[in-house]
Order: C-alpha cells, then sequence, then structure tokens
C-alpha cells in the first residue's frame, strides 16, 4: 500500500530552494556573516575602540610590537602601547616607541607574571584606521550593526507595512482609499531622502537610525499585501471563515495572512538589504549609528580622504568589499526564495 | 479621457498636500531654535530667534504659514545664509539636471542594448556574466561604486578628475555621471533582458521566425518594440530617483548641485534648506510620476477605468 504525504508550501519551497546552487552558497554565506557577528568578541584580536595611535594607517597584514598595559579603569580590555624594542632590566622594561624616544615602565604596570606575558607581535589583517584601531576588528563589529539595522528595521516596515495593507485590502472602501493616500505620500519621498529627514527629526544615534530606516520602508511591503489581500478575499475559505462566524481579526491575521507570507518573506531580503545600505549611507553621511561604535559607512567615509592621497586605500576598500558582499549574498538569496515560492516567475 | 486628467490631478494635489505637511515636520528634535544656537545661548536671543522663525506660533497656525508661502513658490530662507531657499535651488538645478539627465541617457542606452545581448542565448556565458555583473550593480550603494571608481580612475590611472564642476572641463562630468548611471543600468539591463526573453516566448515571435526573418530581424523588429513597455516605465520611474540618487554623488564629487547644498544644510542642520530641497525632489517625483499616469491612461484605455 503507497501512502501520500500532502507537502505544505513552505516546505515545497524550501525543497527548490536547496536545488538552487547560487541560493544555497549565498545562505552559506550569510549564516557565517550571522555567526561572526554573533561571535566579534572572540574571534577579533582587538577590542573595537582600541586606539595604538602610533600604529594608525598601516597596510593591511602589518605587524607591530606592542605592550599590554594594565587598565586601572577596565580589568578586562588593557591598554596598548606601540612599542619598537625593549629590554627588561629587573623591576623595570626599557623600551623604544616607534618613533625612537626612550621610555621606561615598571614591570607591575604591564599585565602577566611571565617573562613575555605582557608583549605581542600581533598582525592587523586588514591594516589600521587613523586611530590605529583594527580594521578587521572594527569590520566584523560593524557587521552587527549592519545585521541589526536589518533586522529590526525590517522588523518595524513589516508590522506597519503588514497591519496597514492588511487593513486596507480587507476593508477596501475609504479605510483603503485613506491608507492608499498615506501610502503615496510616503512613496514620494525617494527612500534615502526620507530617511534622511527622519534622522534630522529623531535625531543622531543606535535607536533613531534604525527607526527612521523602518518607517520609511513599509511602503512596498503595505502595498503587496493589499493587492494579495484583494485575491486571498475573494476565495472560497475566507467565505467559509466568515461562514463559521470567525472574528475579523482572526480571518485576516490567522488565514489570509498565513496565505499570503510567500511575497512578503521574499520582500523582506531585498528590505533587509536595502536597510544595510540605507544605515551605510546614512554613517556617511554623519548622520546614523555614532563613533566609536563601528558602522561600515562611517569607515567608509573615514577613509575617503586617504584614497586621494593614496596612503591606505584598505580603509575605504575592505567595509565596502563587506557591505558588497552582506547585499549581494541578500539579494540572490531574495532571488532564490522568490523562485522557490514561486516557479513561475523564475527566469530559468 | 477629461474626467480621467481632472481625477488624476486632483488626487496629486491631496497627495502633495500630504508631502507638504511630512516636509513641515522635518526639523531638529525639540526646540528647534535651542538647537541652532547650541546650549550656551541665553534665552533672550533663543526667544528671539523662535520669534524670527515664526515657532512662537501654535503648530497649525507654522504649518499654515508655511502653505501659504509655499503658494507663493516662498520656501523660507536658509538659516546659515539667509538667503531664500528658492534662489539656492534654481542656482543649483542645472548641474544636478544636467547630471541626472546625462546619466539617465547613459543608463538607458546601455542598459538595453546590454539586456539585449545577454537575451540573444540566454544562460550562455555571456548572459551570465552580464547578469552577474548588473547583480554586483544593484548591490552596491552608489556612493560605494562611486569611490572605487575614484580610486581606479582617478587616483591609480589617473585618466579623470576626481572633484569638480564641468566649468573646467568636460572630462569633470565622466566620474559623476557613470557612478549614477551604474545602479539604472543593472536594473535596465535586467528589466530589458527578462522582458526580452517573456516576449520571445511568445506565438507572434514563433510566427516571425517561421516565416523565415533572420534573428536579427525578430529581435529588433519585433521583440524588442514590444519588449520596452517595462522598461519605460523602470526609466521614468528611475528618473525621479536619480535627483536624489545625485545627492551623495555630488558629495563625493564635489559638484555643485541641490545635493550638495543638501548636504551642507544636514551638518549644519539648516532645516529650511533641507525642507526646500527634499520637497522639491518629492514634488519632481510626484510630477513624473503623474504626467506618467496619465500618458498610460492615454495609450491604454484600460487604465482610465479605476
Amino acid at each position: 500500500m503507497t501512502t501520500f504525504r500532502a507537502e505544505s508550501p513552505s516546505r515545497l519551497a524550501w525543497k527548490r530552494l536547496k536545488k538552487n546552487k547560487g541560493a544555497v552558497v549565498a545562505m552559506a554565506v550569510l549564516l557565517i556573516m550571522i555567526f561572526a557577528a554573533l561571535c566579534a568578541p572572540w574571534i577579533t584580536p582587538f577590542d573595537p575602540t582600541t586606539q595604538v595611535l602610533e600604529y594608525s594607517v598601516k597596510p593591511a597584514g602589518f605587524t607591530g610590537l606592542i605592550f599590554y598595559k594594565i587598565n586601572p579603569s577596565d580589568s578586562e580590555s588593557p591598554s596598548i602601547v606601540a612599542v619598537r624594542d625593549y629590554q627588561v632590566r629587573g623591576d623595570s622594561v626599557y623600551y623604544h616607541d616607534p618613533a625612537g624616544e626612550a621610555y621606561v615602565i615598571a614591570r607591575s604596570a604591564l599585565i602577566g607574571s611571565g617573562a613575555d606575558d605582557f608583549v605581542a607581535r600581533p598582525t592587523f589583517w586588514l591594516g589600521t584606521d587613523r586611530f590605529g584601531r583594527d580594521i578587521f576588528t572594527r569590520l566584523i563589529y560593524g557587521m552587527r550593526v549592519s545585521l541589526s539595522v536589518g533586522l529590526i528595521s525590517e522588523s518595524i516596515a513589516l508590522l506597519i507595512g503588514v497591519f496597514l495593507g492588511a487593513i486596507a485590502g480587507y476593508y477596501r472602501g475609504r479605510v483603503d482609499d485613506g491608507i492608499m493616500w498615506l501610502v503615496n505620500v510616503v512613496w514620494s519621498f525617494p527612500t534615502i531622502l526620507l530617511v534622511v529627514a527622519f534622522s534630522v527629526l529623531l535625531g543622531k544615534g543606535y535607536w533613531q537610525t534604525f527607526v527612521a530606516i523602518g518607517i520609511s520602508s513599509w511602503v512596498d511591503i503595505a502595498r503587496i499585501v493589499r493587492g494579495q489581500f484583494f485575491t486571498i478575499r475573494e476565495q472560497e475559505y475566507i467565505e467559509a471563515t466568515r461562514a463559521l462566524g470567525f472574528g475579523t481579526f482572526r480571518t485576516i491575521f490567522r488565514h489570509m495572512l498565513l496565505n499570503a507570507i510567500g511575497p512578503i518573506i521574499v520582500l523582506s531580503s531585498a528590505g533587509f538589504a536595502t536597510a544595510i545600505i540605507a544605515e551605510a549611507s546614512l554613517s556617511f553621511i554623519g548622520l546614523g549609528v555614532q563613533p566609536p561604535t563601528p558602522s561600515w559607512g562611517q569607515m567608509i567615509k573615514d577613509g575617503y580622504g586617504y584614497i586621494a592621497l593614496g596612503t591606505n586605500w584598505g580603509m575605504t576598500i575592505f567595509p565596502s568589499i563587506a557591505m558588497a558582499v552582506g547585499v549581494l549574498v541578500l539579494n540572490v538569496f531574495g532571488d532564490g526564495l522568490r523562485d522557490a515560492f514561486d516557479p513561475k516567475t523564475s527566469q530559468r | 479621457m477629461i474626467p480621467f486628467i481632472v481625477r488624476k490631478i486632483v488626487y496629486t494635489l491631496l497627495v502633495l498636500l500630504g508631502v507638504v505637511v511630512v516636509t513641515f515636520f522635518i526639523r531638529p528634535p525639540g526646540d528647534p531654535a535651542r538647537v541652532l544656537l547650541g546650549q550656551r545661548a541665553d534665552s533672550a536671543s533663543v526667544a528671539a530667534l523662535r520669534e524670527q522663525l515664526g515657532l512662537d506660533k501654535p503648530l497649525y497656525h507654522q504649518v499654515g504659514t508655511y502653505m501659504v508661502h509655499l503658494t507663493k513658490g516662498d520656501l523660507g530662507r536658509s538659516i546659515a545664509s539667509q538667503r531664500p531657499v528658492s534662489e539656492t535651488i534654481m542656482e543649483r538645478l542645472p548641474a544636478t539636471a544636467l547630471l541626472a539627465t546625462t546619466s539617465i541617457l547613459i543608463a538607458t542606452v546601455l542598459g538595453i542594448l546590454v539586456g539585449v545581448v545577454a537575451a540573444w542565448k540566454p544562460n550562455s556565458w555571456v548572459d551570465s556574466t552580464m547578469m552577474s555583473v548588473s547583480l554586483l550593480g544593484i548591490s552596491l550603494p552608489a556612493f560605494v561604486v562611486g569611490l572605487l571608481l575614484v580610486l581606479l580612475f582617478g587616483v591609480v590611472l589617473e585618466w579623470f578628475p576626481i572633484s569638480g564642476y564641468v566649468d573646467r572641463g568636460i572630462e569633470y562630468l565622466v566620474l559623476p555621471m557613470v557612478t549614477l548611471a551604474i545602479r539604472p543600468l543593472a536594473i535596465i539591463a535586467r528589466v530589458t533582458r527578462s522582458s526580452m526573453l517573456e516576449v520571445l516566448g511568445q506565438d507572434y515571435v514563433r510566427t516571425a521566425r517561421a516565416k523565415g526573418l533572420s534573428t536579427s530581424a525578430v529581435f529588433v523588429k519585433h521583440a524588442l518594440r514590444n519588449a520596452l513597455n517595462p522598461v519605460v516605465t523602470t526609466v521614468s520611474a528611475w528618473f525621479a530617483g536619480l535627483l536624489a540618487g545625485t545627492y551623495f554623488i555630488e558629495f563625493i564629487f564635489n559638484w555643485p548641485g541641490i545635493g550638495l547644498a543638501a548636504f551642507n544644510a544636514i551638518e549644519k542642520l539648516d532645516y529650511p534648506m533641507i525642507q526646500g530641497t527634499v520637497l522639491f525632489t518629492a514634488v519632481i517625483f510626484v510630477a513624473v510620476n503623474t504626467v506618467a499616469d496619465i500618458l498610460y491612461g492615454y495609450i491604454d484605455p484600460k487604465v482610465r477605468i479605476s
């Protein structure tokens, strides 16, 4: 006897997605990025705000001798001193800084008890910025900002967009007219200008940025949900919910919304990428996430002045590459999702 | 046709009303006068500025005054330069318009070309390469593309100047124009390709092939003409977006357009200037879209009924 099991649409979509090589690679890269962002403190060699001013604007792969000095205000993160050479004599350490000045420091002011505990020669894989901060470290921490912007702003946008779109699509008539008017007003502003405008209104900062981007990018979601609801509303199972006496709320959010989920997921992954670009653009013009919190847009801006000088291109290039890769994999993944949810629109 | 146009225009005015109200609220948080003068300013001068800016009046009064002034084309005065905002915008408009029009032109011509070439042999290496590059073009924000172009063609190869306006020579236009064109180019190429592939699968194309027309004749005479509709939509939608796109480009290349003025205003929190530039861009955007809608109604009678 053969048994048949009906497969849910999302299960079928997942199966199709797994067959799409590009989307699988994109998903893998995305997971690695999420993992790196979550584990930033353990995989980065420095603290994102630690400055070694003597080693500022160094190219990728630079190695420099450093001392770890006990930081009286924070025992967890020792401060760093750049050193050219050193000699231990009894309780004191004699050293020259990179400029050749001679100094002496008590052994007890440095960390550890072993002979070489306090000295290291780390490699700055991607070089350093103008404050001598490790670019690799800041890149990974910047990823935290970018990914959380994508997550939080997109959630805000989803909340507003799904709610307004659902209401407009379900009630139609005057409610729809009113909501569509609002949609058209917001849509009249190019997204990035609206984000800038809201940032001026809300002020600079971490949360303000998330909110500014979120409340600027719900329009597309509202439109799609509304369009979906227009068709879903006419289906027999919705009539059935009415016949069964279900409340409007239950019908909208349990029965209609779940059937419109495919396009919403697809749009969200595109919105995620747009949010990352928006945050970087904001940071680039000095709004958005504020220093010393590292963000990619800020890093690109910081390095921009050095491009023309030709000193350390890495300051701009590496965060640019990171952002390009991030947005690219999100777009590829989003395309894969679209093809998986709706095979008809597939280009192949 | 006339009722359709009237309906469109009335609706556009309603939308513009909302746009104006939203624009009005673009101002620093809290007391703008306090923000502009700084924490150390004495309360007398803050009060004086409040009065000068009309901030002492109730909010509805302020919105009303703002609208009345707008109908006279008065966008207020810049706080930094004390000059009328509209004057600055008009002065800067030619630079922005030059950049936007040349970019969309180049993006449209090259984008259609790339799209058609890619659709010639779908999934060939030419197609895959072009589509991968265009995906990269979509994924990079304009300011990053700009920086990379500056680095390659400005600093390493030294082919083009990296900062300045065309009054010093046409070569100053090249990098900003290309930077601005890349994103729309990539999108137009992708839209053209998928639209071409869709059209090429239709019966009348098969008929054209069956009657012995050459591939190029089928492509150019029969398929492309019908495939262009979505492309035209994309181009018109992008043209308005481009005006906003120029903001970052103008900043990077020190191009003296509206965007650069807006940027400087953002740094100084010169909010009448920010409001003016944002409103100007939004109005252009709305106007372009309304004209496009009316044109669609003219071409396609189905659009008129709704």
